[in-house]
């Protein structure tokens, strides 16, 4: 077995399709990306090399800008709204003694669920007529407050963001819950006795403690945030008026409904790029935290 | 060292043994009877009839198949199912892209098909259907037909007008509007009447709904050689008749003729308001008669009534929207095993009887000349009597101008009724896209 494991092509032979799989799903096609993205190409006929118009569109259109705008807006909500949130209800969920179980597992459940069955949940709950949400306003009395939730441009975003924090709070609470009670007993008991309970304990012992499956949940959210399509697709497809785009199904349209794969190219690229960057100054942020902490 | 050596040679020893077992040709097999059984191949076909309201699209093409699998020994066509939106705009888009189709697959007459067959992914039909005796047997192939050769067939053809609900006509005392301007006191008879007019599922990917109004009334008003005219550059999108057809249909909106919560309903939802008994009329193709006769779901089923879009007093009134668009294409790179199951299909599909059977069950449009049309029932008669009545037919806007016009002017006109752009700035843009897409040729 020594001889087996002192052999470099033995590694390799466990390396190399694994290797191979990510050339052929991830690496060509970026590289096929990023030259598609020199070409006007109707993703049919040949494409013709145009330099760098594709790019320069993008850059002076108004509807990538809004697409772009709300990805950030998305970042800055799992971030800032979501993230938050889960990690509230994580530490009240720690502190139920009885019916855990039953907790976790309530919490956890839309995470289970597909998007697809999620966004389509979800469109019959903000449907104008018989969705539930209006069906409660209207039974108080508060018909002025009804809303073709999906529909209209102030509350269509807002609405597929709610419904992306519900169908993924399960997840990242169930992580949390798991680094919480790895904390030691005797660290939380030490603190209890110097005085640190309730918020200070969370504040000061519990949260500096799960930090790293934080940052983790912060890094997942963002990079699912960037990434999103499903959702959006789904539940809006991007209207009214394109005003519920994320980047994701601006190109989407781009390819699929305009038939111009080679600004789908660059905009893929532009995206790549963009996760790219976030991720990098996302990692800087954090390392320089934990460099203040210590 | 020695079980693990001795494991791998066993796992390549049986891969070897399972290899060689699967091209081991023995001696063919027979039927039972002595005779050779003919080698089996399969034959993929994509439909799109996996909504509900489509199960009698789906038992004539099963029929069909059925057929073609007995007549033509060892072909098993392998039934795909795919949403329509969804293979037409990205599914078949990205196998053309591939240069890998389906053999047999669901196709749009027009742009699609000049542009599938510009890339060599189209069979070219022509021999065969001369070969079957199919070649007059079509209303009309214009739709499939590039420099002479045909390369696809339609299932059926379509008209598009007003249906409506008309016990809610009767309620609200008014009766089917011949001009725009009945239309209007129509509508707004049933406002008072506290009924939604108009019903429309045209949020999200379904800007296509609200574009069948948009098109009546762009010909009404421009005339119906407008359209060629976007694309050859002798009409334009910014013409004064065209910006008043855009105008008549956002006086639908802000009059709230059209129901509010159409940006926010899809094609099938809005469709369901109506049949439902939530609307008193919705604009929609002659497709959509089983989904209002349907007893169990349609709460309207035998008092719907179609009429032909109002006339504007413009050179396009008394035509109705209609053509042979929805069809299936073949794929260029079939084998010859593949080619014979294409055209056993095209036998056993392509048929009067089916055609008839289509046009009973699914109330479809014979897409062949038919012999014997009787035996029609409800709406589907008012829908053929119109159609017959009207002074022609004219094809939709989107089987002659390019895709991102077509997808443009479904934006556009969603920005339109949701008070988003003016009727002036859409035509603006509209010319814009166009020009863009002309220059493109």
């Amino acid at each position: 077995m020594n001889k087996v494991l002192r052999n470099p092509w033995a590694y390799a032979l466990f390396v190399i399709p694994a290797l191979l799989m990510y050339i052929a799903i991830y690496i060509l096609p970026l590289l096929s990306s990023l030259q598609h993205s020199f070409t006007n190409w109707n993703g049919i006929n040949e494409a013709t090399f145009n330099g760098l118009d594709n790019f320069k569109k993008a850059f002076t259109d108004d509807k990538f800008w809004i697409a772009f705008k709300n990805n950030i807006i998305f970042v800055l909500f799992s971030a800032f709204v979501q993230i938050p949130l889960i990690i509230f209800i994580s530490m009240v969920i720690s502190g139920v003694t009885k019916n855990l179980n039953f907790y976790k597992t309530t919490v956890f459940l839309p995470s289970i669920l597909s998007t697809a069955v999620v966004g389509t949940l979800w469109q019959f709950i903000y449907h104008p007529d018989v969705g539930l949400i209006n069906q409660l306003l209207r039974a108080c009395g508060l018909e002025s407050w009804t809303h073709a939730w999906l529909g209209e441009e102030t509350t269509a975003f807002l609405s597929i963001l709610i419904t992306n924090s519900w169908q993924w709070f399960g997840f990242y609470i169930v992580l949390l819950l798991a680094a919480i009670f790895s904390v030691p007993k005797e660290l939380l008991e030490a603190a209890e006795m110097d005085g640190a309970i309730g918020f200070k304990r969370s504040w000061f012992i519990t949260i500096p403690i799960i930090r790293p499956v934080i940052l983790v949940i912060m890094l997942l959210a963002i990079t699912g945030a960037m990434n999103s399509l499903d959702i959006v697709l789904i539940m809006t497809y991007g209207e009214p008026f394109g005003s519920s785009e994320v980047m994701g199904t601006y190109l989407y349209k781009q390819a699929y409904k305009f038939n111009d794969f080679g600004y789908a190219s660059a905009i893929s690229i532009i995206i790549f790029a963009f996760t790219v960057l976030v991720t990098v100054i996302f990692q800087w942020i954090a390392k320089r935290t934990e460099e203040v902490e210590h | 060292m020695k079980k693990i050596t001795m494991a791998l040679t066993m796992i390549v020893a049986m891969s070897l043994a399972a290899t060689v077992g699967c091209s081991n040709k023995e001696a063919a097999p027979t039927d039972g009877t002595g005779t050779p059984k003919a080698a089996e191949f399969n034959v993929s076909l994509r439909h799109i009839n996996v909504r509900d309201t489509s199960k009698p699209h789906q038992d004539i093409l099963l029929e069909a198949v059925k057929a073609a699998e007995s007549a033509l020994p060892g072909v098993k066509y392998e039934l795909d199912g795919v949403e329509d939106t969804v293979n037409r705009d990205t599914k078949l888009k990205a196998e053309m892209a591939a240069g890998n189709p389906p053999i047999i697959f669901d196709l749009f007459g027009g742009p699609d098909t000049q542009n599938y067959q510009k890339a060599g992914h189209l069979l070219d039909l022509t021999p065969i259907l001369a070969d079957l005796g199919l070649s007059d047997k079509f209303i009309n192939l214009g739709e499939f037909t590039v420099d002479g050769k045909v390369y696809g067939l339609p299932r059926s053809g379509y008209t598009e007008g007003v249906f409506y609900n008309k016990t809610m006509f009767a309620d609200a005392g008014v009766a089917v509007p011949k001009t725009w301007d009945e239309f209007l006191a129509v509508c707004e008879a049933l406002k008072g009447k506290n009924i939604v007019p108009i019903a429309s599922g045209t949020g999200g990917p379904d800007g296509w709904v609200v574009n069948m109004i948009a098109n009546s009334l762009f010909v009404r008003e421009a005339g119906k050689e407008v359209q060629e005219g976007f694309v050859n550059g002798t009409s334009k999108w910014n013409d004064p008749k065209v910006i008043e057809s855009f105008k008549k249909l956002e006086t639908l909106k802000t009059k709230g003729y059209l129901d509010k919560s159409a940006l926010a309903l899809k094609y099938a939802e809005g469709q369901a308001k109506f049949y439902q008994g939530g609307a008193a009329m919705t604009m929609d193709g002659s497709w959509a008669v089983s989904a209002f006769e349907d007893k169990e779901k349609s709460k309207i089923a035998g008092n719907v009534g179609f009429f032909n879009f109002p006339e504007v007093g413009g050179p396009g009134d008394g035509y109705i929207n209609g053509g042979f668009s929805n069809g299936y294409g073949f794929s260029n790179h079939a084998n010859e095993n593949e080619l014979k199951g294409i055209k056993e299909f095209i036998k056993q599909y392509y048929t009067e009887a089916l055609q008839k059977k289509a046009l009973l069950t699914a109330n479809d449009f014979p897409a062949m000349k038919l012999q014997d049309t009787s035996g029609t029932t409800g709406v589907l008669n008012e829908v053929l009597s119109v159609t017959n009545e009207a002074k022609g037919i004219f094809t939709a806007f989107d089987s002659v101008v390019q895709p991102k016009v077509k997808v443009t002017l479904e934006t556009t006109m969603q920005e339109l009724i949701g008070g988003k752009v003016t009727p002036e700035k859409a035509a603006e843009k509209m010319q814009k896209i166009q020009d863009e897409a002309n220059a493109e040729k």
